[in-house]
């Protein structure tokens, strides 16, 4: 009997979507990062097309979990068999390759979050709201501003040895005082690390405030790719951070052991053939009530495969219900 | 007939229109505020000002705008910034060039001044508030109804079909023997929807501010969003419990003033404005009655809400009882909202399942 073993976990997020599949010890047979640039659904395809070419079997796959801000609409493309919030992917992730953990710092695109784990358990969890301040997009922005590209933002920022106090509550006030800080002719990998410093100080002041931060500390996401986002963490909080083994791609991995947990005896994978379908959106506006929701219809081959975007989650429910 | 406007508080904008009948007026209202009068209230409030009082206003202008003269707010005392936004809201109208005059709900006298100007005859008065009365009650039941039912249907959203019909069909219900044969049909009503029993609903407790706990659009649907996960929520904003708090009856009943305030004491000696005390004492309540969490919803920069958040880290910290916070204003992403209450629905499950 040839039973599949093979589990897929993807992470539609804001700015990257993630693409991973496991063997059958939890390990990571393939990987794929890529940025979204606007079309998660391409991305998404795209990513599916890569491992194609690296198993072309679609039937070695036993599950499907999605998670990510675009994780329905993904979902309903793929056929998803575990659709997941990111912060329970991160957290599970995080628990598995590191079980002693009590805290997990998950910094993205654009939203960072904390999750306090004890005992193995989830117990606390807390993410930021509506400000972009602690968030990879900050530092995109803020590298762009410099000139620079992020990688050299984070190898600059290890070399400071005196980072210069920048003023990082917003984007647009870390932006006048690092061009004050540049005119008085502070060093730019001073600028940079003071960046960071700043960064890490508003994250662990705004969204962990309130919550028992302690070691064993997981750092993960896109930005636990910068030495300097980890330089500065480790110098505020004055110890060690864990960057687990595939750090970028935690959540699509916790997706994967989430798919693998649910263990479905049929996965409802629709195959490879989804990256070779045209998959198109429809809006519409439900009237049913005076939210006025603006609706999503996912359309496969002229078929609504799913919806997303209403409030009430009556249309997700019913892919099949007549308008 | 005139019109009047009135103050949305979700599904009570019913009973709260059947109350001004008397008053020869024709209510205004909705039943949640729309997409459009958030736009109006938004574009014309301070930007720091609440959310609710932005929907509020934004209610208010879509009124005028459709013709309306009168509008009734509530402005007592003891609560918050609201006792301001009657004045405040008056102002924005007239700098708008907008005609309306909104009557305060406080009393300067002895009677509301909304009475004293449209002076209703004594008998239909009476008649009109015990209709009111009636109403309001029986939305209570159909909200505690819609909670139970909500976490365990099979299909999400027959719940909410069943509770809005129910609601339109109990708007035309004029008498009191009416609404009281309405009543008993409610149970009846709700066994329509299909139930499924495989999992056990968790019990959560939604508290914090008015408005937002009533008004789902202001919430993002948090009741529906919940009981498609799974929960059984209970809302602590319920107006037929108020309104016996604010008329003192039923000094002993377990939401009398009397008693919250009790509850509160070990961590909350003095009322702070707005529902926080409540806030407090229905956390410690839920923690004590064997719920799996609450949820503290408020408008973000709600100085009664946010200023008892760290009473309510405290308890949860001292109790061991999940509290989630979620802090709503116009730019709060639906998406962002779902995550967290998906997440924070995993750690109950969680829990759960250890114990």
């Amino acid at each position: 009997m040839n039973k599949p073993h093979y589990y897929l976990g993807i992470d539609v997020g804001s700015i990257s979507v993630n693409l991973v599949l496991t063997g059958p010890a939890d390990e990571v047979i393939f990987e794929d990062y890529r940025r979204v640039d606007g079309h998660p659904l391409h991305a998404t395809q795209a990513a599916l097309g890569a491992l194609r070419e690296r198993i072309p079997d679609a039937g070695a796959i036993g599950g499907v979990g999605v998670t990510g801000s675009g994780r329905h609409l993904a979902g309903a493309a793929l056929g998803a068999d575990v659709v997941k919030n990111e912060i329970s992917a991160h957290a599970c992730a995080a628990v598995r390759l590191h079980p002693e953990t009590r805290t997990v710092f998950e910094i993205g695109g654009q939203d960072s979050k904390v999750t306090i784990v004890r005992d193995r358990v989830v117990v606390d969890f807390a993410m930021n709201l509506i400000c972009a301040a602690g968030t990879g997009s900050f530092l995109d922005s803020q590298a762009k501003r410099l000139n620079i590209s992020i990688e050299n933002l984070s190898a600059q920022a290890v070399k400071s040895r005196q980072p210069t106090g920048i003023a990082g509550r917003c984007t647009v006030f870390a932006e006048s005082d690092m061009i004050h800080k540049q005119q008085t002719g502070h060093r730019q990998d001073d600028i940079v690390m003071g960046l960071c410093l700043a960064m890490a100080r508003n994250f662990l002041s705004n969204v962990c405030v309130g919550k028992e931060i302690l070691p064993p500390i997981v750092f993960q996401g896109g930005v636990s790719a910068n030495l300097g986002m980890r330089r500065a963490f480790e110098e505020i909080l004055q110890c060690e951070l864990i960057i687990p083994r595939y750090n970028m791609v935690m959540g699509a991995y916790g997706a994967a052991l989430l798919a693998k947990r649910a263990a479905p005896a049929t996965s409802r994978f629709r195959g490879y053939a989804v990256c070779d379908h045209a998959i198109e959106t429809r809006a519409f506006t439900c009237r049913d009530c005076s939210n006025d929701c603006e609706i999503i219809e996912i359309i496969d081959n002229r078929s609504v495969i799913g919806r997303s975007g209403g409030r009430c989650r009556k249309w997700e429910s019913t892919p099949d219900r007549p308008q | 007939m005139t019109g009047l406007a009135i103050q949305p508080w979700g599904n009570y904008s019913l009973a709260l229109a059947a109350s001004v009948e008397c008053l020869r007026v024709t209510p205004w209202t909705q039943r949640a505020t729309t997409p459009e009068s958030l736009r109006l209230g938004v574009e014309a409030s301070p930007e720091f000002a609440c959310l609710s009082f932005k929907a509020c206003t934004g209610h208010f202008i879509k009124a005028s705008m459709e013709g309306v003269k009168y509008g009734v707010m509530v402005n007592s005392r003891g609560t918050c910034r609201l006792r301001y936004y009657r004045e405040m809201q008056q102002k924005i109208l007239k700098e708008r060039g907008l005609d309306m005059y909104i009557f305060g709900l406080g009393y300067d006298g002895f009677k509301p001044p909304l009475i004293r100007y449209f002076d209703p005859d004594l008998i239909p008065f009476l008649k009109c508030c015990a209709r009111a009365q009636q109403k309001t009650l029986t939305i209570d039941t159909l909200e505690r109804e819609a909670w139970r039912v909500r976490a365990i249907e099979c299909c999400p959203g027959d719940t909410t079909r069943v509770l809005n019909e129910a609601l339109t069909d109990l708007d035309r219900a004029r008498t009191v023997p009416q609404i009281r044969a309405f009543a008993r049909g409610i149970k009846q009503r709700f066994e329509q929807v299909p139930l499924q029993h495989d999992r056990p609903p968790l019990r959560v407790g939604l508290l914090g501010e008015a408005t937002l706990l009533r008004d789902r659009y202001l919430n993002h649907n948090l009741e529906e969003i919940l009981g498609g996960l799974g929960v059984e929520v209970r809302n602590f904003f319920l107006l037929g419990d108020e309104m016996r708090t604010i008329f003192r009856i039923g000094l002993f009943s377990p939401n009398s003033r009397w008693r919250l305030k009790r509850l509160a004491r070990p961590y909350l000696r003095h009322l702070v404005g707005g529902h926080a005390m409540d806030s407090v004492a229905h956390t410690l309540r839920c923690a004590r009655e064997g719920y799996d969490g609450v949820i503290h919803v408020g408008p973000a920069g709600c100085m009664p809400e946010v200023g008892v958040r760290p009473i309510l880290r405290r308890i949860s910290r001292d109790m061991n009882f999940p509290v989630l916070e979620c802090s709503f204003d116009e730019h709060t992403s639906h998406v962002g909202m779902v995550t967290r209450l998906e997440a924070f629905v995993d750690v109950l499950r969680q829990r759960q399942s250890r114990r």
